[in-house]
């Protein structure tokens, strides 16, 4: 050791063999296909959804499910369970009514099993009509809730499953009404929404169904499960492009009490699909629009983007705020005048969007307050003078560039004014140009 | 109460084994009975001037191991020991150290340095023998010259054992002032010189403070370089290597010295003998890691903020440098490519420029071409060799776009010369530069092919046909296929090279049935080559791979039937059989990746495994190594079915868990462990009381390398998920376990990297543990036996939140946690979630992640919980 000094650093020569570096290789490549196996029998697991409402003691002595990743086998299975179905159906002995909702839940299992869940060979089966035949009146909440479930699943597959539905959309409306329980009214609710994001054809069918006054009519209680998923399914609904949905859903008695009523609470999560309704209600219909900004609307909206930082209520917070700034001149002109508190509320929120760390964020305030700079020289005084205008300008030179071109327009709207006398704009000479620009 | 051990310890190095045995014995017996005055008659001895020389160096080498092992575990039982030992007998030993290193006789005192160099590093951390430093320092201004060296030298042993926050800066100070004063030119004895130098070399650690101070730093670097400049080589080699040390202790610091010491390397790396030439080269090379680092940081992170600012040192020294690195690739040695561990100027001059091409990209190329075309054809093999070399070393790092015109027209030439070059060292590196071609050039994400149909075929043909060359050739020839294979592996439905598959498969076999395929690993080139091969070949080739099965089958089975080999013969049988498995892995995992080759190897699957536990009674680890990765991969493809090889195999599955030495073997078996989980599922359950039985000693050994454990904790995940509400049993063992791991790795004191790269992996496998156990659970009666376990479970992700130092691989296992406990746990959990201090935030920050595995878990746990919370 003593002679021997220091063990000289030596690195691997560049020039090497193949042999070395293609094992560890070989090994690294064992391990990730371990995790990746890992991952995606958990991901199954996950997608097994359980029955919160059910605590039959009979959901839970399921046997361990056995995930298997061959979509084959899986697919094989899906015929049977409809096969299984069918016999269950048509079964009329003992216990005929268990063993209809085993089968149920047995097809449910599958429909929830793995990132791609045997629709098609479902459908290919002939699971719907069984399924439609299971949602007929008068049967138990229980057959309902699986068979719903069934339908939720399949209706979130491929564009053309999901058209598979149209048989059983009329009865999945129907048990939407006051008479079924909750639970089965929130699972049919799921499902119709998952139709209406489908797109604008499937939408006009619901619409046209009459699913639009029920769903509506799931916003008016204070149940937070139902209410969540209602205003999920209405904004998939009132999605447009035709505007007649959200003037209808605006129409609806209590509607907008029970938006206000909801947008005043503290749940976050319902909050935010409740502001999605009232994204696309504000962006289709003037009708809803004007309702709203007679009402309580902006201050609460101002109020949930002043206490809230959940990116995810935000978002559609600041999206409504922007079209019923942009969608109705009385608001400009009645409601945001300079000088009232509300005014200053606004542009303060709209500042800490423009501070936030979220793109999207900055982006829809610059386009809020572009809107805003477009109203009266006052208006354009106002956002000058405040916190915004420096925000701006830094955004100008240092933001990504769709953020930036909305930004130019609040500060090009900030210039346009009327001319006097000499055809210079006096508010830029007067006030927009000083010399820290 | 010393003994007297002069006679004892002589002995025990006497030839006659008789005598060496029982004197040992009476060593031992005299340690067990009595370890303090053992331990003291050793210092006695090795302090005793009138004593031999041997017996004073073997009292001193018994000292250093009764204070050290190798072994962490052993290491912590001797430190433990000395620290309880009688502080009398400490300090009388101490004193006799202290003594032995003014001792005339060079062998005693530079053993003593070293022990007392590990007690320094058992008692400073514990604030003990404070005085110790100070009686060093008082030794320095002492008369005779080898008392100085002795003092110097203990210093250097000191600073490589103890860590630099237990000694004071007033202590560092002196140590520094010493040594470097020790360095300086006026110091007359080159003996002194040398050990301080050495010395330096250690303590660069300690002078944090000093070399942010101008004029401390200065006079160091100062010392340093002067001493570079000595007439005595060994010290100049030494002052090189504390300057490679600064180059990346103290690159930020580095800017006033660069222009000086570029002048003093070159010179070192044109003129000086080999040793120094080679750390003058490594001192760029480090630079070229330092500013490789910083640049990635740059890449990676786009707010830019790296801690350290990077200099382009090399960018600046670019016009020099590259000129200065291709001279040294003329310095080749006649036959550095059939010796594996050769290393010379040449090799680290080209390694050097491949680092340089990495770090400044397309700026090195206009400086290299010149030299490639003045030298590729010329008469002297040396200058075409060094041509091609530096043609290959730059290949990675500038753009596609800059080489492959270059490649294009390069490639036609090297396919030639591989062919007709006279010389087996060009030969050589031409094979090598077609394979980094392949390996940076070649492949699905570059935008323009260098192969194309019309000369893929010539390609194979001259690659083929290097394959009957030279050993050390064809396995660079080897090398080149197998970049050139992988650069296909995305390719469907139809490779390029379909139509040379079985002449490929043909070739690789025969290399490896070679007389010389020992040679320069060429037999273990060929065999992963061909694994390649196999690993990026299409379906339309499958029948071809499936005729592989039998016959490495075959192979494998004839290694088996040997007989009677020497130890020399069994080493390489046994590495044979390593290279077979792995190919068997390759195969194996291939074929069961699609249903109707699956279906058709599965009539070998009996044989096959009926070979590898036949090679399990063979003891190397590298066998068992490769055996159990093809085992599970024998596993994925066998499905429930594997259970027939259950009561054979369990055996070596529990053999390869209790392997806590070769600790590379026990990682691959725990995971084999998840991937007969995986495959048998619930039928694994009457083994999991012995597998969890070895998994929770495996936890509780402090002699299992760490790196094991996080796998460990993911399995328990693994066996949870396959028998479910059957963990139930487990759960008064692994609970605790987890807990206190997940305490332990929720606070990180230390922030370097490599700490928080393994806290980040043991987290990860904690919750990938509770995630198994909980969606293993779901759905069970059995559920509420979690419920005391989820508030510690949301402590834990609370507290990770809290530091906010999370990769994303954590953050999306962790917020997946958040769900499942969601998700089995229902409205139990939904209340203890919505009081839980941050998991609002933390599923807040998930959803808005920009990465979509971390979104796409957190949306799922949104939505577990939103049904756990509206029950």
């Amino acid at each position: 050791m003593a002679e021997g000094g220091l063990t000289s650093h030596r690195r691997d020569p560049i020039k090497s063999s193949v042999g070395n570096v293609a094992a560890h290789r070989r090994r690294q490549n064992a391990v990730e296909v371990g995790k990746e196996r890992r991952e995606s029998l958990v991901r199954a697991k996950r997608l097994c959804r359980v029955s919160s409402s059910c605590d039959d003691s009979d959901v839970c002595i399921e046997n361990d499910m056995i995930i298997d990743e061959e979509q084959s086998i899986l697919e094989a299975q899906t015929s049977s369970a409809v096969e299984e179905l069918k016999s269950a159906v048509s079964f009329q002995g003992k216990g005929a009514m268990q063993k209809l909702v085993g089968a149920l839940r047995e097809m449910r299992r599958l429909l929830s099993k793995s990132e791609f869940p045997p629709v098609e060979a479902a459908i290919k089966a002939g699971a719907i009509p069984l399924l439609v035949q299971c949602l007929s009146f008068g049967s138990p909440d229980e057959q309902l809730l699986e068979a719903a479930w069934c339908l939720t699943n399949i209706a979130a597959g491929k564009p053309e499953e999901t058209k598979a539905l149209l048989p059983a959309l009329p009865l999945l409306i129907a048990h939407l009404g006051e008479k079924s329980s909750s639970p089965v009214a929130e699972q049919c609710a799921w499902a119709l929404g998952n139709v209406a994001g489908e797109g604008e054809e499937l939408r006009s069918v619901l619409l046209c169904q009459g699913a639009l006054p029920p769903l509506a009519r799931m916003m008016l209680p204070n149940k937070g499960s139902t209410v969540r998923t209602a205003a999920w399914a209405l904004s998939n609904l009132i999605k447009g492009p035709d505007h007649k949905a959200a003037t209808e859903l605006i129409r609806v008695d209590g509607v907008v009490d029970a938006i206000l009523r909801h947008l005043r609470k503290a749940d976050e999560e319902l909050a935010t699909e409740v502001a999605w309704v009232v994204v696309y209600l504000s962006a289709l219909s003037n009708v809803a629009t004007s309702m709203l900004v007679k009402s309580d609307a902006i201050q609460l909206l101002v109020q949930r983007l002043a206490s809230s930082n959940s990116l995810q209520l935000l978002i559609p917070v600041l999206r409504s705020l922007g079209n019923v700034i942009a969608g109705d001149s009385h608001t400009i002109v009645a409601v945001l005048l300079p000088g009232c508190e509300i005014t200053d509320n606004v542009i303060e929120v709209l500042v800490k969007c423009l501070k936030s760390e979220h793109r999207v964020l900055k982006k829809e305030a610059a386009w809020v307050l572009s809107n805003i700079a477009a109203g009266s020289v006052e208006h354009k005084q106002l956002i000058y003078s405040s916190e915004a205008a420096p925000i701006l300008l830094r955004l100008l030179s240092t933001a990504p560039f769709d953020i930036r071109k909305e930004v130019a327009y609040v500060l090009g709207n900030l210039c346009v004014a009327p001319t006097e006398g000499d055809g210079k704009p006096n508010l830029i000479s007067e006030h927009l140009v000083s010399p820290c620009w | 109460m010393a003994m007297e051990v002069t006679q004892v310890l002589l002995n025990a190095q006497s030839i006659d084994g008789n005598v060496r045995k029982h004197a040992e014995e009476s060593l031992k017996q005299f340690q067990e009975q009595n370890l303090p005055s053992f331990l003291l008659s050793l210092s006695g001895e090795l302090a005793n001037d009138e004593k031999p020389v041997d017996s004073r160096k073997l009292a001193g080498l018994i000292l250093k191991n009764a204070l050290d092992a190798k072994e962490q575990h052993r290491k912590l039982e001797l430190v433990q020991r000395w620290l309880s030992l009688d502080n009398n007998a400490k300090g009388q030993i101490k004193a006799c150290l202290l003594k032995t290193l003014a001792s005339p006789v060079p062998d005693a005192w530079s053993t003593a340095s070293q022990v007392i160099a590990k007690i320094a590093g058992i008692e400073l951390p514990q604030r003990q023998w404070p005085e110790l430093i100070g009686s060093l320092l008082s030794n320095i201004h002492q008369l005779p010259a080898h008392v100085k060296q002795a003092t110097l030298e203990t210093l250097g042993y000191l600073c490589e054992e103890v860590s630099p926050d237990v000694v004071d800066q007033d202590h560092v100070n002196k140590i520094l002032t010493a040594v470097v004063q020790g360095m300086n030119a006026s110091e007359g004895n080159n003996d002194v010189r040398l050990a301080a130098t050495r010395a330096l070399y250690n303590a660069l650690g300690f002078a944090q403070a000093n070399f942010s101070n101008d004029m401390e730093r200065d006079y160091i670097m100062r010392v340093v370089c002067e001493a570079t400049l000595c007439p005595e080589t060994k010290i100049r080699q030494a002052a090189y290597e504390c300057l490679v040390s600064i180059s990346s202790t103290y690159y930020e610091k580095l800017a006033p010295y660069i222009q000086d010491i570029f002048n003093i390397t070159a010179k070192a790396v044109r003129e000086d003998e080999e040793p120094v030439a080679l750390q003058a080269i490594e001192f760029w090379s480090s630079i070229c890691d330092e500013e490789i680092d910083i640049l990635e940081e740059y890449g990676g992170d786009f707010t830019g903020d790296s801690d350290i600012p990077c200099f382009y040192f090399i960018k600046q020294a670019l016009p020099a440098l590259v000129p200065m690195l291709l001279e040294t690739l003329l310095k080749q040695e006649e036959d550095q490519d059939q010796d594996e561990g050769a290393w010379n100027i040449a090799m680290a001059g080209g390694t050097c420029l491949g680092l340089v091409a990495r770090t400044v990209g397309d700026d090195i190329v206009q400086l290299v071409m010149q030299f490639i075309e003045d030298n590729i054809t010329k008469p002297d093999w040396r200058h075409r060799e060094a041509a091609t070399y530096a043609f290959g070393s730059i290949l990675e790092g500038p753009s596609p776009e800059k080489l492959t015109p270059l490649v294009n027209v390069a490639l036609n030439f090297m396919l030639t010369a591989l062919t007709n070059d006279p010389n087996n060292h060009v030969k050589d590196t031409t094979a090598w530069t077609l394979g980094r071609i392949f390996e940076f050039l070649h492949g699905s994400t570059l935008d323009t092919p260098i192969i194309t149909q019309a000369n893929c075929q010539q390609i194979v043909t001259v690659l083929l046909q290097s394959m009957k060359d030279v050993a050390n050739v064809a396995e660079k020839a080897c090398g080149a296929l197998y970049f050139l294979a992988q650069g296909y592996e995305d390719v469907t439905p139809s490779s390029p090279l379909t139509p040379y598959f079985q002449e490929i498969v043909q070739a690789l076999l025969t290399v490896t049935h070679r007389e010389d395929a020992g040679e320069s690993r060429l037999r273990t080139a060929a065999y992963e080559t061909l694994n390649e091969v196999v690993r990026c070949s299409t379906d339309e080739t499958s029948p071809m791979v499936l005729q592989l099965v039998p016959v490495i089958m075959t192979e494998l089975h004839n290694t088996l039937e040997g007989q009677k080999l020497s130890s020399d013969e069994r080493e390489k049988q046994g590495e044979l059989q390593g290279l077979l498995c792995g190919c068997l892995q390759v195969i194996i995992q291939k074929l069961g990746s699609s249903e109707p080759t699956k279906y058709v190897f599965m009539q070998y699957a009996d044989q096959i495994m009926g070979l590898f536990l036949r090679v399990f009674a063979c003891r190397s680890a590298t066998v068992h190594e490769e055996a159990m990765l093809a085992i599970g991969a024998l596993a994925y493809a066998t499905g429930p079915d594997f259970a027939k090889y259950m009561p054979e195999f369990y055996k070596y599955l529990e053999m390869g868990l209790q392997n806590f030495e070769e600790y590379q073997v026990c990682a691959v078996t725990v995971g084999v462990v998840g991937d007969i989980c995986r495959a048998l599922e619930d039928k694994i359950l009457p083994y999991c009381d012995g597998i969890m039985t070895q998994l929770l000693k495996d936890l509780s050994s402090n002699q299992l390398h760490r790196s094991v454990k996080p796998p460990i904790f993911s399995s328990f995940g693994d066996i949870a998920l396959a028998i479910g509400e059957n963990f139930e049993k487990y759960l008064i063992y692994a609970m605790p376990m987890l807990q206190s791991a997940a305490e332990l790795s929720a606070h990180t004191a230390v922030a370097d990297d490599e700490m928080t790269e393994y806290t980040n992996s043991l987290r990860n496998g904690i919750l990938e543990a509770y995630s198994g156990i909980l969606q293993g659970f779901k759905n069970s009666p059995k559920t509420q036996l979690l419920i005391p376990y989820a508030p510690h479970i949301l402590q834990f992700l609370d507290s990770m939140y809290m530091e906010k130092d999370m990769d994303d691989v954590v953050m999306k296992t962790a917020i997946g946690v958040l769900g499942d406990l969601a998700d089995t746990l229902g409205s139990n959990a939904g209340s203890l979630i919505q009081q839980s201090l941050s998991c609002k935030d933390f599923l807040n920050e998930c959803l808005s992640s920009d990465d979509h595995m971390i979104k796409e878990s957190a949306e799922w746990a949104k939505l577990a919980i939103s049904r756990a919370i509206s029950v």
